[in-house]
C-alpha cells in the first residue's frame, strides 16, 4: 500500500510539471492551430539554460526561473516571428514538418555545443526527501510541484482576468471574430508561442535537478506533451492540467508495477486508447 | 491563362525521346556492376536504391493521400526485425522472412488506420509517431526476442538456390545491387500504377479536400487504409533488404524517429506527390549524408582554403561535421518547407513555367 | 409514385442552438425546389443533415423511400444524391478534367470511361476547352461551374445546389440559371437550390420552402410565397415579383 501511495504521490508531483508542458502546447495549438513539434526541444533548451545559470553563475535552479522565464519567452517569440509566422496559412502537415525541423536544429546544435554526454545538475537537496505520514517524498519534486501550482494559478488569473489574457482566449476561440473585434491576432500568436515556450522552459528548469540533461531528451517530452494535450482536449488548459497529472500517475505506476523500460509504452498506449475511444479528450473541443 | 498539365494527366503517352532516354538509363543501371568494380560505388548505389524505395513508398500515403506519417520507421523496423529474427532463430531464409515482415507491417498499418482514419485533424501524424516509438521501446525491452539494445547480427545469409543451381551466395555486393535495383523499380512501378488508377485519383482528391472527396462518393477510411497498407508493405521490404545487406540492426538504426524524418525528407526535398520526387530527393540526400559521414565536406573546405585544417574552426569541423547530418537534415527541412514546399521538382517546374511565359 | 425526398421533422442542435427546428417537406422527382431564407436560417445546415455530413439530431430523411439517417456522405452519393458547396471546394492541384473525373469515378472504375463522362459534363457547362487548366487557378465563376460539372458526373438523381450563384456577375448567373433549367429538362435529375437571388429563384423553382431561424416558415408555389405576408415581413421586404 505504501508503495502504491508513494508511486501515486510522485506521479502527481511529476504530473504537475507535465501539466506545465501540456498547457504550453495547448495554448500554442489553441491560439495558432499549430502543432509544435519542437516543444520538447524548447524544454531541453530551458534545461541547458538552467544548467548554465547554475554552473556559471551559481544560481539555484528553482530561483533561476525568474531569469529563464523571460528569456524563454523571448526565444519563443523569436521562433514565432522568424519561422512559424510564415507558415500560418500553410497546410498543417507542413507546419508540423517545420517545427520538426526546428526541433532537430535545436537538439543537434546543443549536441554539437555540449556533446551528448549526460550532464547532471546536483544541488544539495537534489536527492533529499522528507517524510509525510510515512510516505517518502522527494524534496525537489515537491518544490517543483508547488512552483507549478503557483505558476498555473498565475496563468489562470492572467487568462481570465486581464485584457490581454482574454484577448488570447478570444483568438483561440475564433480567430476571425477576434480580429473583427479589433484584437491584433499577429501579436496574439507571438504571445501564445512565447508563453508556450516560457512554460516549456520553466518545466525544463524545474526538472533539471532530478533528470539527466542531454540534447536528445526533448523528443520523449514532445510526445508526452501531445499525449497530455490530446487526453485533455486540444486547446483546453484545464484539460492539459488534468492530463498532465493523469500521465504522471500512469507513468509512475507503470514504472513500479510493470517496469521502468516499459513506462513510456504505457503512455503511448494510453494515447492510442484515447484516440480510439475519446479523441476529443476529457474536455472536448477548444475552449480555453 | 497558362495551362499546366496536372500530374495525373498522361493519356497521350510518353514521347519517343523520353522513352529512349529511359531505356538507356535502365540499361546503364543494369550494366553498372559489370563496368564498375568498386565496392564503395556499389554501396552508394545500393543506398540510393534503398532511399528511393523508402521515399516512393512514403509518397503513396504522404504525397498522394496527403496523410503525413512521421512514423514510417515502424514498418521499416518491422521488416528488418521480422526478417532477422526468423533468420537467426529459425534459419528461415530472408526471401520468406521478407514476406512475413510485410505481413507484420500490414497488421501495424491496419491498426493505426483503424484508430486514426476516422478522425479529423493531426491525429494520424501523432499516432504514427507513437506507434513507431512503441515498437522501438518494445524492441529494446523484449530482449528474449530481439536482443534488446544489443541488436541482431547476422552470421551469414543462406545461399540462394533454385533447384540445384546456386544463384548467389551473397558474398559480394553485386547481388544486393540487383536486388535493390529490382525492388526500387518495383516500387516506382507500383507508384505509377497507383497514380494512373482510380485509387490514385481518389487519394489525391482526399488530399486536396477530404470533405469534398467524401461528398463525391469516396470512402475516406478505406482508401486511406489501402494507401497506408501499400506504403507499409514496400517500406517493410526496404527494411528487410537493409537488414540483410548491412547484416546488423538495433533499435536506433531501424526504429528511431530519425529514420522516419529522413524518409519524409527524401520526399519533400524531391517533390511531394510526384513519381520522380523521391528519386531526386535520394540523389540529394544520399551523397550529402555520405559526404558528411566520410568527412568529404571538411576536406573540400580545407582544400578550397576556406578554413585551415589546423585552426580552431578546422578542428571543430573535422571532429563534428561527421555527426552533423541530423543538424543538416533539420536545416534542410526548415529551408525546404519555408522556401521550396514543392521540393526541387516543384521549384524547377516553377522556373520553367516562368521561362515559358511571353 | 413515392416522393424522391422526404424531410420529416428534421431538427439539428449545436449545443443549445437549434440550427434546424422540426423541418418537414417532400419533393417529387424531376422538380426544382427553391430553399430560401435569411442568412443563418439553417439552409446549409439542412443540406449537411440531408447528405450525411452530420446526422440530424431528430427526425428522418428518406431518399427514394429509404431512410438515410446515419449514412456517411460517400454512401449517400452512391445512392444518387450529391451536393455543391456554398464556399466552392475545387480539388485545387488537380486539373479541371481530373476534378470532374473524380466525380465520374463514382460510377465506374475505368479511367477511360470516367474521362469520357467528364468531358461530356464539361461540355454541358461549356468548359471543355479548359480541361487541362489547374482548378486552383480558375476564377470564381468557372469554379462554380466546375463544381456543378463534377457533381453531375456522379450521375445523381438529386442535386443539391448551395448558393451556386453567389459572387457571380449577371452573365455568369444567367449561365447557371440556363444550366439548371437544362438539367430539369433532361428529366433525370431533381434539384434543390439554395439561393439569395430572388429573381432567379422565382424563375426556376416549381415550389419554394422558406426557412427562418431554423424553422420552416412557409411552403408553396413562387406566387404563393411572394404574396405571403409573413414571408415578406421576415425575408422578402420590398421584393416584388
Amino acid at each position: 500500500m505504501i508503495v502504491f501511495l508513494q508511486s501515486l504521490i510522485s506521479g502527481i508531483l511529476i504530473g504537475g510539471v507535465y501539466a506545465l508542458i501540456g498547457i504550453g502546447l495547448t495554448i500554442i495549438f489553441g491560439v495558432m492551430r499549430v502543432i509544435n513539434f519542437a516543444h520538447g526541444d524548447i524544454l531541453m533548451v530551458g534545461m541547458y539554460l538552467t544548467y548554465n545559470l547554475f554552473t556559471l553563475l551559481g544560481m539555484d535552479p528553482f530561483l533561476s526561473i525568474v531569469v529563464s522565464i523571460p528569456l524563454m519567452f523571448l526565444f519563443g517569440a523569436f521562433l514565432q516571428k522568424v519561422f512559424i509566422n510564415r507558415m500560418l496559412g500553410a497546410l498543417p502537415q507542413n507546419q508540423i514538418l517545420l517545427t520538426i525541423g526546428l526541433g532537430l536544429i535545436m537538439s543537434n546544435t546543443m549536441m554539437l555545443t555540449y556533446t551528448s554526454d549526460y550532464k547532471i545538475l546536483t544541488t544539495d537537496y537534489s536527492s533529499s526527501s522528507f517524510n509525510l505520514w510515512g510516505i517518502s517524498i522527494s524534496t525537489p519534486l515537491a518544490i517543483s510541484f508547488l512552483i507549478t501550482v503557483a505558476i498555473t494559478v498565475m496563468l489562470y488569473w492572467f487568462l481570465m482576468k486581464t485584457d490581454t489574457g482574454q484577448a488570447i482566449r478570444a483568438t483561440a476561440q475564433d480567430r476571425e471574430a477576434a480580429q473583427l473585434m479589433g484584437i491584433n491576432v499577429k501579436w496574439m500568436s507571438i504571445l501564445a508561442f512565447g508563453l508556450g515556450a516560457a512554460l516549456a522552459g520553466t518545466a525544463g528548469a524545474l526538472i533539471s535537478p532530478t533528470y539527466y540533461i542531454f540534447p536528445q531528451i526533448g523528443g520523449t517530452f514532445t510526445l508526452k506533451a501531445f499525449v497530455i494535450t490530446v487526453l485533455g482536449g486540444m486547446g483546453s488548459i484545464i484539460g492539459a492540467t488534468l492530463g498532465g497529472i493523469i500521465i504522471g500517475v500512469a507513468e509512475s505506476l507503470g514504472a513500479v508495477y510493470i517496469s521502468s523500460g516499459w513506462k513510456d509504452v504505457v503512455v503511448f498506449v494510453l494515447f492510442l486508447l484515447v484516440l480510439l475511444f475519446k479523441p476529443a479528450g476529457l474536455m472536448g473541443k477548444s475552449r480555453m | 491563362m497558362k495551362t499546366i498539365l496536372s500530374p495525373l494527366k498522361n493519356p497521350a503517352g510518353v514521347s519517343p525521346v523520353t522513352s529512349a532516354m529511359a531505356l538507356a538509363v535502365l540499361a546503364a543501371l543494369f550494366l553498372f556492376p559489370s563496368f564498375v568494380e568498386s565496392p564503395y560505388a556499389l554501396h552508394i548505389m545500393i543506398l540510393l536504391f534503398l532511399s528511393t524505395i523508402q521515399g516512393e513508398a512514403w509518397n503513396i500515403i504522404g504525397g498522394y493521400a496527403g496523410q503525413y506519417s512521421v512514423g514510417h520507421a515502424a514498418y521499416f523496423g518491422a521488416g528488418a526485425y521480422t526478417t532477422m529474427i526468423l533468420m537467426q532463430s529459425r534459419q528461415i531464409p530472408p526471401w520468406y522472412g521478407m514476406i512475413a515482415g510485410i505481413i507484420v507491417a500490414l497488421i501495424v498499418s491496419l491498426i493505426i488506420g483503424a484508430i486514426c482514419f476516422r478522425l479529423r485533424g493531426p491525429y494520424f501524424v501523432l499516432a504514427s509517431i507513437a506507434v513507431a516509438e512503441i515498437m522501438r521501446l518494445a524492441a529494446m525491452n523484449l530482449k528474449e526476442l530481439t536482443n534488446g539494445a544489443e541488436g541482431i547480427l547476422t552470421t551469414e545469409v543462406p545461399v540462394f538456390r533454385i533447384g540445384e543451381t546456386v544463384i548467389t551466395d551473397f558474398l559480394t555486393k553485386v547481388p544486393f545491387y540487383y536486388i535493390g535495383l529490382t525492388i526500387a523499380l518495383l516500387t516506382i512501378l507500383a507508384t505509377w500504377l497507383v497514380q494512373h488508377s482510380k485509387l490514385g485519383y481518389y487519394l489525391q482528391a482526399i488530399r486536396e479536400d477530404q470533405d469534398a472527396a467524401n461528398s463525391l462518393g469516396i470512402n475516406l477510411s478505406i482508401y486511406k487504409s489501402t494507401a497506408l497498407a501499400i506504403s507499409a508493405a514496400f517500406t517493410s521490404l526496404a527494411g528487410s533488404f537493409y537488414a540483410i545487406y548491412i547484416g546488423f540492426i538495433d533499435p536506433p538504426t531501424v526504429l528511431a524517429l530519425d529514420i522516419s524524418v529522413q524518409i519524409v525528407l527524401i520526399c519533400i526535398i524531391g517533390g511531394i506527390g510526384t513519381i520522380w520526387g523521391p528519386v531526386v530527393g535520394s540523389l540529394v540526400l544520399v551523397p550529402l549524408s555520405e559526404a558528411l559521414r566520410s568527412n568529404l565536406i571538411a576536406q573540400v573546405i580545407f582544400k578550397a582554403g576556406l578554413a585551415s585544417e589546423e585552426s580552431g574552426t578546422g578542428i571543430f569541423l573535422k571532429e563534428h561535421l561527421a555527426h552533423a547530418h541530423a543538424l543538416i537534415y533539420g536545416i534542410l527541412v526548415v529551408v525546404v518547407i519555408l522556401f521550396m514546399p514543392d521540393g526541387v521538382l516543384g521549384w524547377v517546374k516553377k522556373l520553367s513555367a516562368g521561362k515559358g511565359r511571353g | 409514385m413515392a416522393p424522391i425526398l422526404e424531410i420529416r421533422n428534421v431538427s439539428k442542435f449545436f449545443g443549445g442552438l437549434a440550427a434546424n427546428s422540426d423541418v418537414s417537406f417532400t419533393m417529387e422527382a424531376g422538380m426544382i425546389m427553391g430553399l430560401i431564407g435569411p442568412n443563418g436560417a439553417g439552409k446549409t445546415t439542412l443540406f449537411n443533415c440531408i447528405t450525411g455530413y452530420y446526422p440530424p439530431s431528430r427526425g428522418e430523411v428518406l431518399f427514394k423511400g429509404q431512410s438515410l439517417n446515419g449514412l456517411e456522405p460517400d454512401k449517400v452519393c452512391r445512392l444518387g444524391m450529391v451536393r455543391t458547396w456554398q464556399k466552392v471546394r475545387p480539388l485545387a492541384k488537380l486539373s479541371v478534367l481530373d476534378n470532374v473525373m473524380v466525380g465520374a469515378l463514382c460510377r465506374t472504375s475505368s479511367l477511360k470511361v470516367a474521362r469520357e463522362i467528364a468531358m461530356e459534363q464539361l461540355r454541358v457547362v461549356n468548359m471543355e476547352n479548359k480541361a487541362s487548366f489547374v482548378a486552383g487557378g480558375l476564377p470564381i465563376g468557372e469554379r462554380k461551374k466546375l463544381e456543378v460539372a463534377r457533381a453531375l458526373a456522379t450521375q445523381p438523381e438529386l442535386l443539391l445546389l448551395d448558393e451556386v450563384m453567389g459572387g457571380l456577375n449577371p452573365a455568369e448567373s444567367e449561365e447557371i440559371i440556363q444550366l439548371i433549367l437544362a438539367i430539369k429538362k433532361g428529366g433525370t435529375v431533381t434539384q434543390m437550390v439554395i439561393e439569395h437571388d430572388m429573381k432567379a429563384i422565382m424563375r426556376i423553382s416549381d415550389r419554394i420552402v422558406v426557412l427562418t431561424s431554423g424553422e420552416k416558415l412557409a411552403e408553396g408555389t413562387p406566387e404563393e410565397i411572394v404574396n405571403n405576408p409573413e414571408v415578406v415581413r421576415a425575408y422578402l421586404g420590398d421584393f416584388h415579383a
